[in-house]
């Protein structure tokens, strides 16, 4: 199986100036995705995300962002390329999927037009044999009949259906990186559960890496092998899924991961997270994660912890000692358990 | 088509004794019209059939299904702020069915509601103390409007000194509270929450959770509690009923219903959720193949049969699918104590479900 790296985020910044002050949307992020990986980004809203994803796009205006860092892929840097040399990248190698199905296709072209155009787009083909690539790719997301389904408009399609369309527009120029933000969040759970499925299967049918931004844990938890958290536009925590959802490190997490209702477990009374994600324009100084952490310690609101290997590749950001960490969890698993029972 | 239903006799774990509010064959259609002087129905939206519920007082119903699943519909019917096409509403009791507008009021008193979208909800242009002191006003309570609101702020968690600002300055979750507020002003005796806590953030959430339990204890409040997500019912209701396209198909005692479901539809359900727990769970889920399917022309017989995996093992692979799931809806019946289920073969314990092939 290969596992090269195929994409390179280092210290990238995106700064927005605004009248009221400077919005620190991403500030100091690296990490990489590898291909036939599924590297989940967690975070809540204005975590910095979406706009860490949509920078290395070049969908970002640079005119009103202020960008620095590298986004290395498959070696080159994407922030350096120009307009031209980025459009014939992006859409061909690398390709997103939005949350919205529903905003994303036009109402008024067919569905199976909206995805010959894409092809055209990068490849020299006849519309012919673009839509015969396209009918295939229908198929191979899960559309029943595509020939018949190649000529509906977008409303003839249910929200799933939609997405699955999304996707084999994705995939249609074989790309190597697959962006899906939010794929699954506009859907219903049955529905869900067949998108990350067909997600999961592509990954090794095309052979491509896929970075699935979300704010759900459980979908990270069911389809990454890598899970970034993210908190006011910074990494708080990277690692293998098995080693953050079992040993999570960051107080952050740990506050994520207690105050999410389980499906199979009765109510124990939820421990949430106090107050509320701060302001980006006015970041907490030290580690932003700070005014909410209740096992916080001197120098917490004066140095922002770097984010540290723990070995085998677990990373976290915070001024917490590993022993500590390890006491401070084994306690609150224990009030956790005694809460249950 | 279908017949009037025994009414299911479930009884709370909470209380028994007289329900606080029963439906009875509640239904509801939405027409849809042809022409622009002379209207022609030419077919219509089944968004609620043959609902029959009872929520005991103190207790938490959840509500749950899918989008389109007609659980918001049932909510609003239960609170006449839609005329019901068929079926009848009790409160304490009381026949509410046919009452007017007027004969409403002093019931709307007992009856509040907390809505999704606490960005929506609320009037941007008016303060939290007029948002939150509507209620007062409308029906006269007397007293000191101000004092009360106050309290009623600091009671879900706002500083009453924000009594001035407007919605737009508080955040997501505030907002929320703000909304709870509203709601328990007049001490109704019955809460409708619809998805109070999808629009907030995971850290948020849990906030808000813990704080309509503890208003629950404290004003012994009855929630109806409608939500998509079934981690968030788990930790919250009582009881639990199911539906999907319109139809009640199970209601059970909050922990049986997700430890030994009966109906192949929650089992489905329940087993598409992620479970968060770092397992990788996709190979074990019965994924349900196709979607729902339209309300306008609902299928005939038990309205899950064309996606039940339950049904195709059942029929074996030649025979099709079973002759009672395809043409008679069967009826909401006892499978356990105090567990009603809409199956012809309900599960049995820890039975496992195919996969459905694929179609």
């Amino acid at each position: 199986m290969s596992m090269e790296t195929l994409l390179e985020v280092k210290d990238l910044h995106v700064h927005f100036p605004t009248p009221d002050g400077v919005v620190k949307a991403v500030d100091g992020l690296s990490f990489s995705v590898r291909r036939r990986e599924t590297f989940g980004i967690v975070g809540e809203s204005g975590s910095g995300k979406s706009v860490t994803n949509l920078t290395a796009l070049g969908l970002i205006d640079r005119k009103a962002a202020r960008v620095s860092g590298e986004v290395l892929f498959k070696g080159r840097d994407l922030l350096s390329l120009s307009k031209e040399e980025l459009r014939r990248v992006r859409g061909k190698e690398l390709a997103m999927i939005f949350q919205d199905p529903f905003a994303c296709l036009h109402p008024f072209y067919r569905v199976g037009d909206q995805i010959v155009e894409a092809i055209l787009c990068h490849d020299n083909v006849s519309k012919r044999q673009a839509e015969q690539r396209a009918i295939d790719l229908l198929g191979a997301v899960g559309i029943p009949r595509p020939q018949d389904r190649f000529r509906d408009y977008p409303h003839q399609y249910s929200g799933g259906m939609r997405q699955r369309a999304m996707i084999a527009m994705a995939l249609s120029h074989n790309p190597d990186l697959l962006i899906a933000d939010e794929p699954t969040t506009a859907l219903d759970v049955t529905v869900q559960a067949q998108i990350l499925e067909l997600i999961d299967r592509i990954k090794n049918e095309f052979n491509v890496g896929v970075i699935l931004i979300t704010h759900d844990l459980g979908v990270v938890a069911d389809v990454a092998q890598s899970v970034m958290v993210m908190y006011a536009g910074r990494a708080v925590e990277l690692g293998t899924r098995d080693e953050v959802f079992e040993n999570p490190q960051h107080p952050y997490t740990w506050g994520l991961l207690e105050s999410i209702p389980h499906i199979d477990q009765k109510g124990s009374r939820l421990i949430p997270i106090e107050g509320s994600p701060p302001s980006l324009i006015h970041v907490p100084p030290g580690c932003s994660f700070h005014p909410r952490c209740p096992h916080r310690f001197e120098p917490c609101d004066k140095e922002v912890p770097a984010l540290v290997d723990r070995g085998s590749g677990h990373l976290d950001a915070c001024h917490l000692s590993v022993e500590d960490k390890e006491r401070i969890w084994n306690e609150r698993e224990a009030r956790r358990t005694k809460a249950v029972s | 088509m279908s017949s009037t239903a025994p009414a299911p006799r479930v009884t709370s774990p909470k209380t028994s004794g007289e329900p606080l509010v029963a439906v009875e064959g509640l239904t509801k259609y939405f027409p849809i019209t042809k022409g622009i002087v002379l209207q022609k129905e030419v077919a219509r939206v089944h968004a609620v059939e043959d609902v029959t519920f009872s929520v005991f007082p103190g207790e938490t119903l959840g509500l749950v299904g899918e989008s389109g699943c007609g659980k918001s519909t049932t909510a609003r019917l239960l609170l006449k702020l839609l005329p019901a096409t068929r079926g009848r509403i009790f409160f304490e009791g009381e026949d509410i069915t046919g009452h007017s507008r007027r004969q409403m009021r002093p019931l709307r008193r007992e009856m509040q509601m907390i809505f999704q979208d606490p960005y929506a909800s609320l009037n941007p242009r008016q303060t939290v103390g007029q948002i939150i002191g509507a209620p007062f006003r409308i029906h006269k309570t007397e007293g000191e409007v101000k004092k009360r609101v106050q309290e009623l702020m600091d009671r879900v968690g706002l500083n009453p000194e924000h009594y001035n600002r407007y919605a737009h300055e508080f955040s997501g979750g505030q907002r929320q509270r703000i909304g709870v507020a509203r709601a328990l002003a007049l001490r109704p005796k019955l809460i409708v929450c619809d998805e109070p806590v999808s629009a907030l953030d995971v850290s948020i959430q849990a906030q808000i959770l813990n704080l309509l339990e503890d208003l629950q204890d404290e004003f012994k409040l009855t929630y109806i509690f409608i939500s998509h997500d079934l981690g968030v019912v788990r930790h919250i209701a009582d009881r639990i009923a199911v539906m999907y396209l319109g139809r009640v198909v199970e209601i059970a005692r909050a922990d049986e219903l997700y430890e030994d479901p009966k109906h192949p539809y929650t089992s489905a359900l329940l087993s598409a959720v992620p479970k968060g727990h770092g397992k990788g769970s996709v190979a074990n889920r019965i994924v349900l193949e196709g979607d729902v399917p339209s309300p306008i022309d609902p299928p005939s017989g038990c309205p899950f049969h064309p996606r039940c995996p339950k049904a195709r093992q059942v029929g074996g692979p030649e025979d099709g699918l079973p002759q009672n799931c395809v043409h008679e809806m069967p009826p909401l019946g006892d499978v356990a104590p105090n567990h009603v289920a809409a199956c012809w073969y309900p599960l049995k314990k820890d039975e496992s479900l195919q996969r459905a092939a694929h179609a």
